[in-house]
This record gives structure tokens, sequence and C-alpha cells, in this order.
């Protein structure tokens, strides 16, 4: 069965990216979330396999939503990905809880590769 | 014809048969000054409302609290009679409503404080096109005191 | 802080050089986002200009553009905006979806949004990997306008009361397109005490 990816991301365009990315590479798209406090919800709501998780957004960035995800479901699995690579920020959201971190503008391999590892 | 431009910060004065032209007002706020009577205006493209403790000397139009009595003064050299002064204003726009910070709207901001002051100065304020989230272009005619308005994709309209 | 005497040859020196490591790996980033498309990048300057003047920056004040503008925060403070004229940002997002775009609609707005988001994201990445700074750039704000109207917006938003405005600015090409975007960096007063001090052991206006 194909696994279940919540798409988090305040951009319209790179849901829709990222949703064609992996819908191409055998994963389901089980729901979208525009910003933080929409993640969480969502996540209670869908229970996905995964997660990719933008860290800049509106109402609720990224790194906070993954603690309350983690806090909920200690075993969810967020790949975060984010154009804010600096090295504050990916220790900060690696030790909240997230698997992996990709900085963008990412290849898609980079994309499928990462959540092979993570929900495989 | 003499076609004056004010940029941002701004202020300038002419008489007789002129344009004074603004473009590009966002927050920003322009404020036209005119005696129709004896064919003298002003314009000022004030860009925020207060200048605090920094008072500038050579750019009095930036600010709203320095622009109106500097363009008043420079009106009245000109020519203008006081009683016959009218105000026109258009601009404050919020441009970027979703911004960080954007709760401190300059725009609004602006146009409050220039209502203030030319009440303070007495000039009625007669005609206005202000806030919205869209910039404009300002055309003062100096002979008989109309004000054009602008903004991208829409079509001219008197003020 | 921001004024034209306050700055030593030797500090505009390290702006410049700071300007072009950011626009360097800005560069980058939409060089890959464009599917390896080679950009160049004109070298980037830090003008020290009043306030009329700054217009002149942006290629005239009634040109319409896409102006994307976020704010830095974390340990300094900054009013960054990347800027285009509109008809390179069709090409952008032309290049983007791979077929001729026309108009503005939502989903180009987004991806415009998006491309703004990363390069100016991917400029502060360098400068923090060269500061330590830890550089926090909020989420994007998009509006299309006159030229004059957005970056005069931007300038208001940074509250700048100086007569004299530092802006640090990077111009792209891309090869063989009309592509040219802007970035467009003011900084706050504690983001030049910060880099200075850290990078020239100095205190800021010394």
């Amino acid at each position: 069965m194909a696994k279940r990816v919540l798409v988090v991301d305040d951009t319209a365009f790179m849901r829709m990216s990222l949703r064609n990315v992996l819908e191409k590479n055998g994963y389901e798209v089980a729901g979208e979330a525009a910003d933080g406090e929409e993640a969480v919800a969502k996540y209670q709501e869908l229970k996905p396999d995964v997660v990719t998780m933008d860290i800049t957004m509106p109402k609720k960035d990224g790194i906070t939503a993954i603690k309350e995800i983690l806090a909920d479901d200690p075993g969810a699995k967020v790949v975060v990905c984010s154009a804010m690579g600096q090295k504050p920020m990916v220790i900060e959201a690696l030790s909240a809880g997230a698997k992996d971190f990709l900085v963008k503008p990412f290849q898609p391999e980079r994309v499928i590769e990462a959540l092979n590892k993570v929900a495989g | 014809m003499t076609e004056l431009f004010v940029n941002m910060g701004e202020l300038k004065v002419l008489e007789g048969n002129g344009r004074l032209i603004t473009v590009g007002l966002g927050s920003c706020v322009g404020v036209a000054l005119l005696d129709v009577q004896n064919k003298v205006a002003g314009l000022a493209h004030v860009f925020l409302a207060n200048s605090g403790n920094h008072k500038p000397s050579d750019q009095p139009g930036k600010f709203a609290d320095t622009a109106i009595p500097a363009l008043l003064d420079s009106v009245l050299k000109k020519g203008a009679r006081r009683y016959q002064l009218k105000a026109k204003i258009a601009g404050g726009a919020h441009l970027f409503p979703t911004a960080a910070g954007a709760s401190l709207n300059v725009g609004k901001q602006n146009v409050e404080a220039v209502r203030r002051h030319l009440r303070e100065v007495g000039v009625p304020l007669v005609a206005e096109d202000v806030e919205g989230s869209y910039g404009r272009k300002l055309v003062v005619n100096v002979d008989d005191g109309t004000v054009i308005v602008q903004a991208i994709g829409q079509s001219a309209r008197e003020l | 802080m921001r004024s034209r005497d306050e700055l030593t040859p030797m500090q505009q020196d390290l702006l410049r050089e700071l300007g072009n490591i950011g626009a360097g790996n800005a560069t980058s980033a939409l060089s890959t986002l464009l599917g390896d498309k080679r950009l160049d990048m004109v070298v980037p300057e830090v003008v020290v200009c009043s306030l009329p003047d700054t217009m002149g920056l942006v290629g005239g004040p009634e040109m319409v553009v896409v102006g994307i503008y976020i704010t830095m925060s974390g340990d300094a403070d900054g009013h960054i905006a990347f800027m285009l004229p509109k008809d390179s940002a069709l090409s952008l997002v032309g290049i983007l979806v791979g077929m001729p775009v026309e108009e503005l609609d939502e989903m180009a707005l987004s991806a415009l949004q998006e491309v703004g988001n990363i390069v100016v994201a991917s400029y502060l990445n360098a400068l923090s990997d060269m500061t330590g700074l830890k550089l926090v750039p909020s989420v994007p704000a998009l509006a299309v306008d006159m030229a004059g109207a957005v970056w005069g917006a931007i300038l208001a938003g940074a509250q700048i009361t100086e007569d004299f405005i530092t802006v640090i600015k990077a111009a792209f090409q891309v090869d063989g397109t009309s592509l040219d975007a802007l970035i467009m960096m003011i900084p706050e007063a504690d983001y030049f005490e910060r880099i200075f001090s850290i990078l020239l052991g100095t205190e800021a206006g010394e």
C-alpha cells in the first residue's frame, strides 16, 4: 500500500510541486496544510505515515508544529523541507524530533530518498 | 509646460502653467496644497508620519509633521494666499497586509498624520483618495487645481 | 549608524563581501530552481544614499514590478526585498512551469512567493554560515505594483528616519532570457554592530 504523506508548506506552488513528485514516486498525498496550526490539526485527523514540513509559515512555524505533533504521537515521522538551511535551525529541527532536513531548492530525488528512508 | 517630478520625501512648488507629478505612492501620501486664484500649487511626497527626534532641515517633505508646515511656507512664499488654499491628498496604501509586523499600518498612520497637521495649519482638506492596497500616481495641474490619480490597471480619475 | 560618514572603507568592503557571499548562494539557489540555468550576478554594491535617490536603485518608480518583502530577525534585524519587473516575473514562472505564462494568476504569484522565500533564505543562510548569527526570515509578503510604491512601502516598513540609507544590492540576469531580478537588503543598526564586531573585532562606528 502506498505510504500516506501530509504535505505542509505555506505556498500553494510548493505544495503542488511536492504533490507531483510524491505521486510520481508511488506516495499518496493524504492531505495538505498551509501553516503550522493546520499541520497539527491535519496530522491528528489523517494520521499520515510521514509529514513534509516547511519551517517559515504564518500562524505557527514548523518547529513548533513538529513539537506538538510529536507530543501527541511520539512515533510521528517528519521530514523538514525548508529554505532555512542555517546550522542552528537544522539542529533545532532535529532536536525537536525531525528525522531529516532538506534545504530548498532540492532535487526531487532527494525528497524521495529521504522519505523512503524515513517511511520505509 | 513645466513638469516637476516630486520624489519620495521631497516637496516642490510651482506657479502658473505647469504640472507637479509624483509616481509610485505606496504607503506614502501625496499632499497637494492649491491656490487656484493665484495659480500656485505645492506637492509633498510624505514618507512617514513623525520625524521624532530627527528634524531634517534638508528633507522636510519626508515626514508629515515637518512636510505640512514647510509646504505651506513654500506656497505662501510663491504668492499663494493662505485663506484661498485647499488641500487634496492621495496614497497611504497598505501594500503588504500579510507582511510580518503589518499591524504597523504605515499608510494609515501617514494619512491620519497628514489630516491632523492640515487641520492644525487650518487648510481645508477638500478631496482624498487614500488607503486600499495599491500604489498610485498623482498629477497636479497648477493652473486649475485639478488633481488626477491613477493606479495600475485602473483608469485615471479626477480627485 | 546608517549615515554616510560612519562607515569606514573597511566596513563598506566587508558589507560588500558579505553581500557577495549572500547573493552568490542566492544565485545558486535560483539557478537550481530554474533547472540549472546559467545566471549572471552583477557584483553587489553597498549603496549609501538619500531617500529620494533610492528610487534609482529599482529602475524608476513607475515600472510595474513584483516585490517580495521579507523581514529578518533572530540575532540581527533587517528588511529584504526581492524585486523583479513584471515581464521578468512572467519569464521566471514560465521557466518554472515549463510553458509560457501570460498572466500572474494565483498559482504564478504563489510560485513567485516561494522563489522569493528560497532566494532570500539562501542569501541569509550564507550570511549565517559566515558570521555564526542566526538570521530568521519571515513569511514572505508579495505585491505587484509600481516600483516606487513597492519599494517605498518596504522602506517605510523599515521606518527609516535617518538622512541616508545603506542598501546592499545585488542584481541577477538569466542567460538567454529577459529575466532581471534584484535583492535589496536594508539592515538595522544591530546588524552592522554584530557583523563588525564578529568579523572585524571592532564596535560599529569606531
